[in-house]
């Protein structure tokens, strides 16, 4: 071996061995910033997050009366702390509803639930200042008739996309859409029913679609269930009189192999399971989700056996419920957090055991209150108030807002609260971590 | 055995300690606690052609890069050799190293698998220093195609990474002991007819699904 050789391996023998040290460091220690209910393959911030993008829904009369996304500066010690510094409107109103990165988290891709397009902006040039790239504008034909996009839940190199319904009858039963981080259309993995062969529970399968989310380490792909085109379009004052469209819910969650994207067992999981929260610890297999319609709390884990089973662990609220919209489990998997609709409450819990979850602690964040956002320190949240454009709440009641909190571990202080009636942007719906410092 | 020799070997035995715990033989761990599926018993979909470029192999001669994506299952890895990341380059290479040893025990894989370790640092990584990192390579005459591939300049590497969707970036701390780089980690496995048909990244770099992966494609009709 040459001496010039022999130079150039010393560095990666250097290289190896420290990557060997830090594979035995790796472990639920693991720090990194970034919001708790992210991809896990998602490329994470460094440090704490800089900006907060929102996904505003258009409200005609108010503003430009055009969705946009909204962009506040929460960097600490910042001249525009707290503030709006930047906003894009779109064309229309498309029922503005959540978003997601792609893996190096250079774009964020924002999904409408009415007209079922996708909107691509630039996150990554600029960070403060996100740049529109494009539109996915022919989602129904190319997936096969899915509509409805929902989530935008980075995997490698490719985004998985949730949807609501589908084309041909506007129902709850629909699919789960793969694009690369391109844009360009992969694949259409419809939702199991009862006429699915192979799974577990077949009896509880629906079709319907709401949330999906990964957990690496079992392969485990877990999917709940929410309503259809028909039903989240309409003035919910009027759906809830009609008794029929009511029973047009999901009550199912489904388990897939992620790998293969074959669904393996369906839960009866009834009341519309909504939002999916897997615990971060390397040996914690369980997930949490909230259903809207029951104001309960479920939780799908995995049994001593290896078998996964889901089972209802708390009540939310008081009787009659409070519809539980989206959590947020801290990254210690000790605390999650409830945004209530019905009161704009949130309560949070001590989920140490998680089988038995016990509420400590409760605030009226707003007269409604839909989505929250937690720092990986779990020292910040973010609460926003929209649900739907035809299911918030009107007249006083109709409060629309972005509201940061602290949160010392025993209760939340007020950082900023930016009132979007009053700026004329519209109703905030998913907030988003930005940030001008990207790890792996 | 001289210096040289205890080194060369130090380096080779630190590698397979650090792929071992990858191997297809272990059932599961605590990383990858899951059965692997039965090659053939699902689909990969085309997630979009593999870009061409102009490369530079170990010997410092150009080439196409479609001339390693096409006719044969690819498996290529974007790393860089001075990555120091846990869960990045020296991982994807340990992925690399364990199907490499595969191949020299399995004549039919080692005819049809190739494997691909492309640079994206191409200042630092020379041809002389990817010949280098090739020493990583099963030495058995019987072990399988493996191309350690780097680019002439930052200039001819930015359209294939583009094209790949690799990021990369200068870290502000150019003495970050992982590396001066951040970057997402990436392997590609590519069909015969030059299909990128799956990605793989640090929670998805299980030998055992990426060989599932490999004899689910070999198992496809050529044509």
């Amino acid at each position: 071996m040459t001496t010039a050789k022999l130079n150039t391996l010393l560095p990666l023998l250097r290289a190896v061995l420290a990557s060997v040290a830090a594979v035995a460091a790796l472990g639920a220690n693991d720090v990194r910033a970034d919001e708790t209910c992210s991809s896990p393959y998602l490329a994470r911030i460094e440090g704490q997050e800089e900006f907060v993008y929102v996904w505003t829904l258009g409200v005609e009369g108010l503003g430009d009366g055009a969705d946009k996304l909204v962009t506040i500066d929460v960097k600490p010690g910042s001249p525009t702390y707290g503030k709006v510094i930047h906003t894009h409107s779109l064309d229309g109103r498309h029922e503005a509803h959540h978003g997601g990165f792609t893996d190096d988290r250079r774009q964020l891709w924002l999904s409408g639930l009415e007209t079922s397009k996708i909107f691509i902006f630039d996150v990554y040039t600029n960070p403060a200042k996100p740049r529109y790239v494009k539109t996915i504008d022919n989602f129904e034909k190319i997936t096969g008739g899915a509509v409805g996009p929902h989530g935008v839940y980075a995997l490698p190199g490719r985004v998985l996309t949730p949807c609501l319904s589908n084309s041909k009858d506007h129902g709850g039963r629909t699919a789960l859409v793969e694009f690369s981080n391109d844009g360009d259309y992969i694949a259409t993995h419809w939702l199991p029913t009862k006429d699915t062969p192979g799974i577990a529970g077949a009896e509880f399968a629906d079709g319907y679609g709401y949330d999906a989310r990964v957990l690496p380490r079992k392969n485990v792909l877990l999917t709940t269930s929410f309503t259809g085109w028909k039903n989240y379009t309409r003035a919910f004052g009027d759906l809830a009189k009609d008794a029929e469209a009511m029973k047009q819910f999901g009550n199912s969650m489904a388990l897939w192999n992620f790998h293969t994207r074959q669904p393996k067992k369906v839960f009866r999981v009834p009341g519309a399971p909504l939002e999916i929260r897997w615990a971060w610890g390397e040996k914690h297999n369980y997930a949490f989700t909230a259903t809207a319609l029951g104001s309960k709390l479920w939780l799908c884990y995995e049994d001593d056996n290896g078998e996964w089973q889901a089972k209802e662990v708390a009540h939310v609220g008081p009787e009659g419920g409070v519809l539980p919209v989206d959590i947020s489990l801290s990254a210690d998997d000790k605390t999650l957090f409830v945004d209530c609709f019905g009161d704009g409450k949130v309560r949070v819990f001590d989920v140490s055991n998680p089988h038995k979850p016990r509420e400590i602690y409760e605030k009226t964040i707003g007269r409604q209150v839909n989505m929250v956002s937690q720092s990986w320190d779990g020292k910040r949240l973010y609460f926003s108030s929209s649900l739907l454009a035809r299911w918030d709440k009107s007249g006083d009641d109709n409060d629309q807002f972005v509201r940061a909190y602290h949160w010392d571990g025993k209760q939340l202080k007020p950082a900023f609260d930016l009132d979007f009636n009053a700026l004329k942007l519209g109703r905030p719906h998913h907030m988003l971590f930005g940030a001008t410092k990207i790890g792996s | 055995m001289n210096l040289n020799q205890v080194f060369f070997l130090t380096i080779l035995a630190t590698l397979a300690l650090a792929a071992s715990v990858l191997a297809t033989d272990l059932p599961r761990t605590a990383e990858h606690d899951y059965d692997a599926p039965r090659p053939g018993s699902y689909k990969l979909p085309i997630v979009k052609p593999a870009a061409d470029g102009e490369v530079l192999d170990s010997e410092g001669q150009p080439l196409r890069l479609r001339e390693l994506t096409r006719d044969r299952v690819t498996v290529m890895s974007f790393i860089y050799t001075r990555c120091a990341a846990a869960n990045a380059c020296p991982m994807a290479t340990g992925v690399l190293m364990d199907l490499h040893r595969l191949t020299a025990e399995d004549g039919a894989l080692a005819s049809k698998l190739r494997l691909v370790s492309m640079s994206f640092d191409p200042l630092n990584d020379t041809p002389e220093r990817m010949a280098a990192y090739s020493a990583m390579g099963d030495s058995r005459k019987s072990a399988g195609e493996w191309r350690f591939i780097t680019t002439a300049s930052p200039e001819k590497l930015k359209p294939i990474l583009d094209a790949y969707g690799q990021a990369v970036d200068r870290k502000k701390n150019p003495r970050d002991p992982t590396g001066p780089l951040n970057h997402t980690l990436r392997v590609f496995l590519i069909d015969r007819k030059g299909n990128i048909r799956n990605i793989y990244s640090s929670g998805t770099l299980d030998l055992r699904l990426v060989l599932a992966d490999v004899r689910t494609l070999l198992a496809e009709q050529p044509n």
